[in-house]
């Protein structure tokens, strides 16, 4: 792939595959579209893995506690179990522009039905809702058993000093949670990188490119439009590197060595 | 008193947020039911009039194409999501037990064999569709099962490798030194000893290969195009390009695909989190 991606190979024509140096990757950056998948990945990340996060956590401390926890916690596993073409199309159902309960549902607030799919921003929030409604799950679950992992005898002497509410969480709950939200950040944003099901299944990256991601556009000019695998493998490459730093960022977080009681066998 | 209210509200925050994200597949479920004329209406139909199986058996009006998402149009879908699915889980699972015992036990590879591993799981999937999809017409491999299984098997083993090392690390070494008192050998005392105390842990493995198989949609995309080989999420985009889509039909086919997964998550939910989250959480 490595190889395709400096060539012009192109499945459409013939003669094509000649080598061609660093020209799709200069091709890369000066295509808009390109850009623009680039450009919306990089908000998914921004916009929907914090909202994820943020509403993951505050679930988990909502949901202990309360009579029916458990029954609670399994129903919620559900949405980010579903395969992603399953939850885009149900998603698909809910956007629906005439018969949709979305639009139903806001229409008892006075607003006027939305094109959801038809309008840059209320594809792309649309996208960001999917994605939201999928994975904020997972975050909760990891925090939901972190929290129960915690050390009780030092969240006990917080207690005992004082501590309570507000001050528990930050100053004892969260620093001992911090580890494990950096993996469980990590985690969201390789596979944020990958967004691509979701795409397919509900908005085909339209309207125009405005919810196209990194995934999908690779797949549009390398697969389904034109066949133009050395530009395809080119976008791919640049994904790769980018998910390869990612995960040995994420590597070293999780601290291999000692999960595995490695360092005791070399020590 | 203060404190009851704040339980009450925490009870009623909680409830809603779960009726939010439970509403789509809630949905998916009652449209799989609806008759016909109440996948389109305005407003919505929460409640189907009567429940219908014609979604399934494709025995409804054929307005919308209904005979081409029937059971008979799903069956051959099905059966390769099954099989695909399946095998992938199975040898997947075999392999990586091997592997994961060697490394728990001689720390073969060290950090970065392990680390390597882990990293198939996470490297994202069009990066290798494209030259796949090169190789495989060359070998003619396209549009079979075989097709599928392949590129599956390498993330799946990578992941159960992952998780199998994490419970055979559990599994005290003495058990293992009195069954070589016993005479048994290094692959008796694994076979005997090891695999079974592991069992939650391979049945897991089983599971959490099966179920990222079964969901697969890109791969699935590229390297097959037909009935041959295709797999149930992929029919499911295939028929959901048009502007008035068979909701019914497809919603049926939709539950289909979702309901195996949604049962064997909530059953190995304890397993699968460990899984998830490369062995973050316990």
């Amino acid at each position: 792939m490595i190889y395709t991606s400096f060539t012009n190979l192109d499945l459409s024509k013939t003669g094509t595959g000649k080598f061609i140096g660093v020209g799709n990757y200069i091709e890369i950056f000066q295509d808009p579209l390109a850009r623009s998948s680039i450009g919306f990945t990089v908000m998914l990340v921004l916009i929907a893995v914090p909202t994820e996060m943020l509403l993951g956590l505050g679930l988990s401390y909502l949901i202990r506690g309360l009579s029916g926890e458990k029954i609670m916690r399994s129903l919620l596993l559900i949405p980010m179990m579903v395969p992603a073409a399953v939850g885009g199309f149900g998603w698909k159902m809910l956007y629906n522009f005439m018969f949709g309960p979305i639009n139903y549902f806001l229409s008892f607030f006075g607003i006027q039905p939305i094109t959801w799919f038809g309008k840059a921003n209320y594809a792309q929030s649309a996208i960001l809702i999917i994605d939201i409604w999928q994975w904020t799950p997972f975050v909760f679950l990891i925090m939901y058993a972190a929290l129960q992992a915690l050390p009780r005898d030092i969240i006990d002497a917080g207690k005992v000093d004082g501590a309570n509410g507000w001050k528990l969480f930050l100053h004892i709950e969260l620093p001992l949670l911090k580890p494990i939200l950096y993996v469980t950040l990590l985690l969201r944003v390789i596979d944020v990188l990958k967004t691509f099901d979701i795409i397919y299944m509900t908005t085909y990256g339209g309207p125009g490119s405005a919810t196209s991601t990194w995934s999908f556009y690779a797949y549009k000019v390398g697969v389904s439009y034109g066949w133009n695998i050395g530009y395809g493998s080119a976008l791919s490459v640049i994904l790769l590197i980018v998910s390869i730093l990612l995960v040995n960022t994420l590597m070293k977080l999780l601290n291999i060595g000692k999960e595995l009681g490695l360092s005791k066998a070399e020590g | 008193m203060k404190k009851k209210i704040t339980y009450v509200i925490r009870y009623i925050v909680a409830v809603s947020s779960l009726i939010i994200f439970l509403f789509p597949i809630y949905w998916i479920f009652i449209t799989a039911f609806k008759p016909e004329p109440e996948w389109f209406s305005m407003p919505p139909i929460f409640w189907p009039s009567k429940f219908t199986l014609s979604n399934f058996l494709g025995t409804g009006s054929s307005t919308f194409g209904t005979t081409t998402t029937s059971i008979a149009g799903i069956l051959p879908f099905l059966r390769n999501s099954i099989v695909i699915a399946t095998i992938t889980s199975l040898v997947s699972t075999f392999i990586a037990a091997f592997a994961a015992y060697s490394i728990s036990r001689t720390k073969i590879g060290g950090t970065k064999l392990a680390g390597w591993f882990i990293s198939m799981r996470l490297l994202p999937p069009i990066a290798s569709a494209i030259p796949l999809y090169v190789i495989f017409s060359k070998i003619k491999l396209l549009n079979t099962w075989l097709a599928l299984i392949l590129p599956y098997l390498v993330p799946a083993t990578a992941l159960s490798i992952w998780l199998l090392i994490s419970f055979f690390n559990e599994i005290p070494q003495e058990i293992e030194e009195a069954a070589y008192i016993d005479g048994a050998s290094r692959v008796k005392s694994f076979i005997y000893v090891v695999l079974p105390l592991s069992a939650p842990g391979l049945a897991a493995a089983a599971i959490l290969a099966f179920i990222q198989s079964w969901g697969e949609f890109l791969l699935a995309l590229i390297l097959t195009n037909n009935a041959s080989a295709q797999t149930l999420p992929v029919y499911l985009g295939r028929y959901i390009t048009g502007w008035r889509v068979a909701w019914g039909p497809l919603s049926a086919a939709g539950l289909v695909t979702m309901l195996p997964v949604i049962i064997f998550a909530l059953i190995f939910q304890r397993y699968l989190i460990r899984g998830l989250t490369l062995g973050a959480v316990k």
